[in-house]
């Protein structure tokens, strides 16, 4: 239904597209109606969610859906694992709020306290009192500097760990509780990179070592311990009784009695869950899955917040060949795209402006912001000025385009390639769509394969507010392809990065805005539009004392501090097929 | 007999070898590999970093090296351990096989119970009403996707009964009503296609088994036309039947993925999806190698099944 209704809209807004553009006058800026469903989401759910009720209830289960092949640290990366495993610290789950993503909020866990010697030198203090869970081999022994010292060894070089942990050089145990990190490079906010589930997680040698490893023996201080993990199927983690972490009010977490994680890949079947009140709590991709879930469960729990930046719909350029190593092309192809069509075909009119980076980045940190005059003239929706600049690099006729594209779980690229290719037509650019195999599309994204010219595909992303995972290693000439995914080599923008990264923090947002400035100006990715996220809970089930959470999965600590109501279904908890 | 049977067997064996080289050779051919596709979207690992964790999976190994290994193991009856969950194959299969035939078993009883009292009713009353609805089922079930009607179904019933099949599996002899109200579904949802290509053979096979002389002369040495039926004709009818039966008991082991999906009860197929998607090598080399097997034998046992149908059929 979705996609039949998209395609009318498609066609009918590209008749009104084609006819401005035959007509050669400047079309006037498409004004989309929203939806009523829209204001009325604005209204009844504000992006602040209000504080639940106090004091919480303990007991419950709670059910969210998830996809975790291993429940092995060593083996992949999956932030679910931040249920066993703690990090060093972790992000409160307020940093996304468009107002305070600037300060993003540490919850101190493993390490209570931290200093910088020199920006390449840090000393962390360690928590008295962290017990592994009381689970043979390990027993329930006492976590301390040998612990962190063997985890970040062990787990720093494996791929997934590596964007946090490559810049770690070497580690020392000062005492039984405090720990000095030696950098690569010199970090003066070092502290934010130890920070979330992508950091390497702290796990005791006896387990690792131990036959069948962490799979058999999934150990670790986290608020959870790992009861039953089906393959395929789901997995039953049930509370630690001796989690160190204590509420505002110095209550003991978590407060659920256990959760369960139920492997979905089907978006009609997390849909039926959730109706049977089997999901307590999940995200939907679009506007229209909201309004049909809606429909059936109207007492669901919105939490609706512009995304930080996951989730964008973008078109990655092979800025290293002609014609796309010429700005005046890319700009070209920037100003062809009329992005509030983009976003009224992919969701609606649901969705922001996107950037080169998260606009919080760039110091943009209110929805307001969001606009097109902090973007500029490349982000424009301006056909004749295109052909301008096209003729201007010595491509009057346009040139063919290969557009590589895939489906993709939680996008829909097929509508949004059609779309491209359809404005870039229409400056003569004759774009040829060729759809890959999943795999395949990862592997170009992931810049491990190159692709021919273009790719459509999601921005490089970061695992938090961290500029370094966001901008700096994503366009520092120094890293390879798999890092710098675009092959950018510029070396004003390279000045700019190290520049930054020398800085002690006064100077860090000035020079933000300067990349994003020089960024925006470049167009090394034409970037387009990013949804809201939606994330649903039902109306028993509460975050504790803090906000909500957009994403189930990155931030699975918050199952820490959910709590459920009376309301709640009656769950066992014996196993995770009951 | 045997020599036939040891043959067939033989046979099977130079065909399993022949799928476990073609499956190694062509799962590495494929772009990607286990250690890019577990990587997070916001990981950003160095070409030396992603060289290790290849070193640690042994994939950087010469190829041949490689499938002398895995061969030794597989003789051995070990498939190797999964590249992405570390976790023995055997053990990764074993629970997914376990779902998977009772899914198997219970659509194809489904679909034979519909199938074939449909098939030989239409046949026996050739263009009557009753033939005409069997047809229409027929091309019903043909035209109806699985996904879909999986879909439908799912939704229908959290929208209007606020319930759906329970989620984990139990086997049916740990708990027999778990497991019914898991499966009956999907079994039914899957059974239904079967069922109506199972009927459309039966149906064509008996029209023509009706016209033989043989059955003339049953009808005019006085039999009962029950007796025709059943006794003479169907045996005889069944032998193209249980061949399109066997084809779709193997398919059914690889092919219900979507329908597993939807419904939450991950059977080999889904396995196999995963592995691809995931390019666990040695988890797609064991599934597959599994499939060939349970095709080889199926193959076997159908055509041993037609000298005991037919027992002018000899084989040599």
């Amino acid at each position: 239904m979705k996609t039949s209704l998209s395609s009318l809209i498609v066609v009918s807004l590209f008749l009104a597209v084609s006819a401005a553009a035959a007509e050669d006058k400047t079309p006037t800026p498409f004004a989309y109606a929203a939806p009523a469903f829209i204001k009325e989401l604005d209204t009844r759910y504000p992006a602040q969610p209000p504080v639940p009720p106090s004091p919480p209830r303990y007991g419950g289960v709670l059910h969210f859906p998830a996809t975790v092949r291993a429940f092995d640290p060593t083996v992949g990366y999956r932030p679910e694992l931040a249920l066993v495993w703690d990090t060093l610290t972790e992000w409160e789950a307020t940093w996304y709020f468009p107002d305070v993503q600037r300060t993003p909020v540490i919850r101190k866990t493993l390490a209570t306290s931290w200093e910088m010697v020199n920006p390449s030198t840090w000393i962390f203090k360690l928590r008295q009192g962290v017990k592994f869970h009381n689970r043979p081999p390990v027993n329930g022994r006492e976590m301390t500097a040998e612990d962190v010292k063997y985890s970040y060894e062990l787990l720093k070089d494996k791929a997934q760990y590596s964007t946090r942990a490559a810049l770690v050089k070497t580690i020392h145990v000062v005492d039984k509780y405090t720990v000095k990190f030696e950098l690569t490079l010199p970090d003066p906010k070092f502290y934010l990179n130890v920070v979330d589930s992508l950091s390497p997680v702290i796990v005791p040698r006896e387990a690792v070592e131990a036959p069948g490893g962490l799979a058999e023996n999934p150990i670790g201080t986290g608020a959870f311990m790992l009861k039953d993990f089906v393959p395929g199927e789901g997995a039953l983690l049930v509370r630690n009784p001796e989690y160190y972490l204590k509420d505002k009010d110095g209550r003991a977490l978590p407060y659920v009695d256990a959760v369960r994680l139920i492997f979905t890949k089907d978006p009609a079947t997390d849909m039926a869950l959730f109706r049977t009140k089997q999901l307590d709590v999940m995200r939907l991709s679009t506007l229209d899955t909201l309004y049909a879930l809606m429909k059936t469960v109207p007492d669901l729990q919105l939490y609706r917040v512009p995304s930080y930046g996951w989730g964008d719909y973008g078109v990655s350029m092979a800025v290293d060949k002609a014609p796309y190593n010429d700005v005046r092309v890319r700009q070209a192809l920037s100003m062809a795209i009329n992005r509030d069509i983009v976003a009224e075909v992919m969701n609606r009119g649901d969705a922001a402006l996107y950037g080169p980076f998260p606009w919080a980045l760039a110091g943009y940190t209110k929805r307001a912001d969001y606009s097109y005059a902090s973007l500029g003239p490349n982000y424009q929706y301006n056909a004749r000025k295109a052909r301008e600049l096209l003729a201007a690099a010595g491509y009057p006729n346009g040139f063919d385009m290969d557009l590589e594209w895939a489906e993709f779980q939680g996008w829909t690229f097929n509508e949004f390639v059609q779309l491209v290719a359809r404005f870039f037509g229409d400056v003569g650019v004759r774009v040829k769509l060729k759809q890959l195999e999943t795999s395949t599309w990862l592997n170009r994204v992931a810049g491990v394969q190159p692709f021919s010219d273009t790719l459509a595909a999601a921005s490089p992303i970061g695992a938090g507010p961290s500029f370094v995972d966001w901008v700096y290693l994503r366009y520092h000439s120094a890293f390879p392809r798999t890092v710098n995914r675009a092959g950018v080599g510029d070396p004003k923008l390279d000045d700019l990065l190290t520049t930054w990264r020398h800085d002690p923090g006064e100077k860090r947002p000035a020079l933000q805005r300067a990349i994003w400035d020089h960024l925006r100006d470049k167009v090394y990715r034409i970037t387009t539009i990013v949804p809201p996220h939606y994330r649903i809970t039902q109306v028993y089930v509460h975050a504790g004392a803090n906000p909500y959470c957009w994403f189930p999965g990155y931030c699975s600590y918050e199952a820490k501090t959910a709590w459920m109501t009376d309301k709640a279904p009656n769950r066992k908890f014996e196993k995770f097929a009951q | 007999m045997r020599t036939y049977i040891a043959r067939r067997l033989l046979h099977g064996l130079l065909v399993l070898w022949l799928v476990s080289l073609a499956v190694f050779s062509l799962v590495r051919i494929l772009p990607g590999d286990a250690v890019l596709m577990q990587l997070d979207q916001a990981a950003a690992p160095t070409p030396e970093t992603l060289a290790r964790a290849r070193q640690e999976l042994g994939l950087d190994r010469p190829f041949l090296e490689q499938y002398r290994t895995w061969m030794a193991g597989v003789v051995r009856g070990d498939l190797g351990h999964s590249l992405t969950s570390r976790r023995p194959v055997t053990q990764e299969l074993l629970k997914r096989v376990s779902l998977t035939s009772h899914l198997a078993v219970m659509s194809m009883i489904i679909a034979l119970l519909i199938a074939l009292p449909i098939g030989v009713l239409a046949a026996v009353r050739q263009d009557t009403a009753g033939d005409y609805v069997g047809r229409l089922f027929a091309i019903l079930g043909l035209s109806l996707p699985d996904f879909w009607l999986a879909t439908v179904t799912i939704t229908f019933l959290a929208i209007w009964f606020q319930w759906i099949p329970p989620i984990g599996f139990a086997p049916i002899w740990e708990d027999p009503g778990r497991n019914l109200s898991q499966l009956l579904i999907p079994a039914f949802i899957i059974g239904a296609r079967l069922a109506a290509v199972s009927m459309r053979m039966t149906r064509s096979s008996l029209l023509e088994v009706l016209r033989q002389d043989y059955i003339v002369t049953a009808r005019a040495k006085g039999n009962r036309e029950r007796a025709v039926i059943v006794r003479h004709a169907l045996k005889n009818a069944f032998i193209p039947v249980v061949t399109i039966i066997g084809q779709q008991f193997s398919v059914l082991l690889g092919g219900t993925v979507i329908v597993e999906f939807i419904f939450l009860q991950p059977g080999v197929g889904s396995l196999l999806l995963d592995a691809v998607q995931l390019r666990d090598y040695t988890l797609i080399q064991g599934a597959v190698l599994f499939f060939a097997t349970v095709i080889v034998a199926m193959n076997l046992l159908v055509d041993l099944s037609y000298s005991w149908l037919d027992p002018r059929i000899r084989y040599r």
